[in-house]
């Protein structure tokens, strides 16, 4: 436990060093407990969700690093392996593909990642899954672009 | 390409004792360019059946030449005389260039005397042997490791030391007479570079021989750094260990650093290591499964962790 700790601990003023380096993930964590972290990762350009801000609710076991952090969607996404209704993400890195060498960081670019490349093969969210199943690549970006607007966008005025 | 080089190399190799030894040595440098001036002019005569061998040289001594760097870099003393001579002339050369343009261009004339000397030789016989194609070759080589070089130095200073000295040193003593101790001094801080065995026979050959210098004007410079390079960069591919774990981020001990669990050369503190193994086993580097499991468990077992027995058992009968 006191492992994970320090761990985080490190994690925490490596994200605060790094601020600067990626403009794409903010990683904040909780004041109170250090095992409850919060990102907001913006849309990767070129998909439906650019322009988006998504936050993540990450959640650090504490036999971190050797388990992986729980990590799931705050904000509603139409994303093949996020389901719609809790925000739980298929990643293998979050399962069995975990390494101990990854960090919080590093998560959120994976997550990145997984939003510009979805794989619909093993979809948590059976719509989003079969539209692009099916070669709709149209329907799935308009529907992925409308909750984007919904969701992950400043309302306007 | 001179130019460049010239600026690379003063940064690392402008010890203070070698602006002192700069005096000595245009001095010395001069003598040696009249010589090689002469030289020179009997090689322009037949230099262009010099430059067509010299293409020739650089593509059959390529394998060699290769072969060469790499084996002083490891243990220097096999091809000792050749390639030590040549790790000289690099060792000369850098000094001289920041010392001052004039020593410099000396420098090139005797870095490469020894060349010019198996150049001719070879131009008569057009046979290209081994030892003016070796030569030829690191030329060429030089100039890709420019940048190496000056970062190479810096890193290599350090740690090339203690391996190296010992018999350069020796050398040096009875060569100190005919060289400026200058560059003794020099090669300590930077024996990376000088690997200085080599000196002494090509201090002799040096006056001897003028290269084809309308080739190797070039390449003279990039010579030297080329070796300084090589040799720098095996040293920092061995010493480049992580200074942290990158699992639990605290500072990795004498002890972990020259730990290497894993083939995929993942590095990490004994702690982690002994966590990891208690855990799922497998490397965070490379996902599979440590090889020396079967012995980290039997001394974990020995601790006393019944909870991973089991992974570790069932691990060891697979494998088995």
């Amino acid at each position: 436990m006191q492992a994970s700790r320090a761990r985080l601990f490190k994690e925490y003023k490596e994200v605060q060093r790094e601020k600067v380096a990626d403009p794409d993930i903010q990683l904040v964590c909780d004041d109170s407990n250090i095992f409850k972290w919060t990102a907001l990762i913006k849309g990767p350009s070129e998909t439906p969700f650019e322009g988006g801000i998504f936050q993540l609710a990450f959640a650090v076991p504490e036999q971190y690093p050797l388990q992986p952090p729980q990590v799931r969607f705050l904000t509603k996404i139409f994303h093949p392996n996020v389901h719609f209704k809790t925000g739980e993400i298929c990643l293998d890195i979050l399962k069995n593909a975990w390494s101990p060498a990854w960090t919080l960081q590093s998560v959120c670019r994976a997550i990145i990642a997984l939003m510009a490349h979805p794989e619909p093969d093993s979809p948590l969210n059976c719509d989003s899954g079969n539209l692009l199943r099916a070669g709709d690549i149209k329907g799935y970006h308009s529907m992925a672009r409308m909750y984007t607007r919904l969701a992950a966008m400043p309302k306007k005025g | 390409m001179v130019s460049d080089s010239i600026t690379n190399v003063s940064i690392p190799s402008a010890p203070k004792s070698a602006r002192d030894l700069g005096k000595k040595k245009r001095a010395r440098s001069a003598k040696l360019k009249q010589c090689k001036l002469d030289v020179r002019r009997e090689q322009w005569l037949s230099s262009g059946a010099v430059v067509k061998k010299e293409c020739k040289e650089e593509q059959n001594g390529g394998v060699q030449g290769r072969r060469e760097r790499n084996s002083p870099r490891e243990m220097g003393p096999r091809e000792g005389e050749n390639v030590g001579s040549i790790h000289h002339h690099h060792h000369h050369d850098s000094d001289l260039d920041s010392n001052s343009p004039s020593s410099f261009t000396s420098s090139v004339l005797g870095g490469h005397d020894s060349e010019t000397f198996t150049g001719s030789s070879s131009s008569s016989s057009s046979s290209g042997d081994c030892c003016s194609g070796n030569i030829t070759e690191e030329d060429e080589d030089d100039g890709c490791l420019d940048d190496w070089e000056a970062v190479a130095d810096a890193l290599a200073a350090d740690e090339k030391p203690k391996n190296q000295n010992p018999e350069p040193q020796r050398e040096h003593e009875a060569i100190a007479k005919s060289v400026p101790a200058s560059q003794i001094e020099n090669s300590k801080p930077q024996c990376a570079r000088a690997m200085p065995k080599a000196w002494r026979p090509d201090d002799a050959f040096r006056p001897q021989s003028l290269p084809n210098l309308a080739k190797q004007l070039s390449l003279p410079n990039s010579s030297g750094k080329r070796f300084g390079g090589g040799v720098a960069w095996g040293c920092n591919s061995v010493v480049s260990p992580p200074s942290s774990c990158p699992i639990c981020y605290e500072d990795l001990d004498l002890t972990d650093t020259s730990f290497l669990p894993c083939l995929c050369g993942f590095r990490l503190c004994l702690f982690c290591h002994k966590r990891i193994l208690e855990g799922d086993g497998r490397c965070p580097g490379c996902r599979k499964p440590y090889e020396n499991e079967p012995v980290e468990a039997e001394t974990s077992v020995h601790g006393g962790s019944l909870t991973f027995r089991l992974p570790r058992s069932c691990s060891m009968i697979t494998r088995s």
